[in-house]
C-alpha cells in the first residue's frame, strides 16, 4: 500500500499532464472521425495505445535493473528539462508574449491538413486517415507514457501515475464524445502551468535525491518546492510583462 | 520512416525544445553534481536558488526579444 502524501502529487501531476496531452490527441482523433468516419480514428487510436503499452511494459522492468540514485538523477533532470520547458511556454504564454494555444483553430489547421494529404496521395483514404489519428496518439502518448514513468519510478509509484494518466484519457474522450467538437474550453495554459510547476519541484526532489541531499520533511518537501516555482513563475510572468510592453 | 522521424522530432521537442533552457539546467546539473562531491548542503541550496533564477532569466530574455 502506498503512502497519500506521495502518492497525490504523483496521481495529480500524471492525471492534468495526461489531461493536455490527451486533449490535443483527441482534436486530431476528431478529425479524422470528421472526415472519414470513427472506424479510422478508433484503429489509429488502438494501435497507438498497444505501442504506447509495449513501451511502457518493456521499459518498466528495465528500470529495475537501474541502481536508484542514477534513477533519480536521470529522471530529475529530464523532469526539469521537461517540466521547465512546460512553464516557460505557460509564463510566456500568461504575459501574452506568445499566443495561447487554440484547440478549435488547431482542429480547423488540422482538417484542412489531413484533407490535402488525402487529396494528393493515391494511399487508401482511411489508412491515411488511420495513420493521422496514430501519429497523434503515439506522439501525445509518448508524453504521458514519460510523464507517467518520471513521477512514478522514482518511489514505487508506477500504477498510481498510470491510474491517474488513464483517469483523465477517460474523462477526456467521454467529455470529447458527448460534445463531438475540439475541447477548446480546457484551460490549457493554466494546466500547462500547473503542471510545470509541479513536473519542475519533482525534478529537482529528484534530482537532489539522486546526489545524495536529504530533504527536509523527506516527500513533504515536495510541497515548499512546488510553492516555490509557483511563485517563480508568477514572478517570471510579471517580469516577462513588463519586458514585453517596455 | 515518417514515423520514426516524427518520434524523434517530438522527444527532441519534449526535453530540448530551448536550447538556453536546456543548456542552463544541464550545466546547473553538472555544477550540484560536483558541489554534492564537497556537501550534499551546498548541492541542494544550487538546485532550489539556481533552477528559479534559470527560469526567470530565460522566460525575460524571450520577453525582451
Amino acid at each position: 500500500m502506498f503512502d497519500w502524501a506521495t502518492a497525490a502529487p504523483a496521481i495529480a501531476a500524471a492525471f492534468l499532464a495526461s489531461v493536455v496531452e490527451v486533449v490535443e490527441a483527441f482534436t486530431i482523433v476528431l478529425v479524422v472521425a470528421t472526415l472519414r468516419g470513427w472506424r479510422p480514428a478508433l484503429l489509429g487510436t488502438g494501435a497507438a495505445l498497444v505501442v504506447l503499452a509495449v513501451i511502457v511494459v518493456a521499459l518498466g522492468p528495465l528500470l529495475t535493473l537501474i541502481p536508484i540514485s542514477a534513477l533519480q538523477l536521470v529522471i530529475g533532470t529530464l523532469l526539469l528539462l521537461f517540466g521547465m520547458g512546460w512553464l516557460r511556454k505557460a509564463c510566456l504564454r500568461s504575459a501574452g508574449v506568445i499566443a495561447l494555444h487554440d484547440e478549435t483553430a488547431a482542429f480547423a489547421s488540422e482538417t484542412t491538413a489531413l484533407g490535402v494529404e488525402m487529396q494528393g496521395s493515391t494511399a487508401p483514404q482511411d489508412w491515411i486517415a488511420g495513420l493521422a489519428a496514430f501519429k497523434a496518439v503515439l506522439l501525445e502518448g509518448l508524453e504521458v507514457a514519460f510523464i507517467v514513468v518520471a513521477v512514478g519510478a522514482g518511489r514505487g509509484l508506477l500504477w498510481p501515475a498510470a491510474i491517474g494518466a488513464l483517469a483523465a484519457c477517460v474523462a477526456v474522450l467521454v467529455v470529447g464524445a458527448a460534445l463531438h467538437r475540439p475541447l477548446a474550453r480546457v484551460p490549457e495554459n493554466a494546466l500547462k502551468f500547473g503542471v510545470g510547476i509541479m513536473l519542475s519541484a519533482f525534478g529537482v526532489f529528484w534530482t537532489g535525491e539522486g546526489l545524495g541531499v536529504e530533504w527536509p520533511g523527506a516527500d513533504l518537501a515536495l510541497l515548499p518546492l512546488g510553492a516555490l516555482f509557483l511563485g517563480t513563475g508568477l514572478l517570471a510572468v510579471r517580469l516577462a510583462r513588463k519586458e514585453a510592453l517596455a | 520512416m515518417t514515423i520514426l522521424r516524427d518520434v524523434a522530432a517530438e522527444l527532441w521537442k519534449m526535453f530540448l525544445a530551448d536550447a538556453r533552457l536546456s543548456f542552463s539546467i544541464l550545466v546547473l546539473v553538472g555544477l550540484t553534481a560536483i558541489a554534492s562531491g564537497f556537501s550534499a548542503l551546498l548541492a541542494g541550496v544550487l538546485l532550489v536558488i539556481g533552477m528559479p533564477v534559470v527560469l526567470i532569466a530565460v522566460v525575460v530574455r524571450a520577453a525582451r526579444s
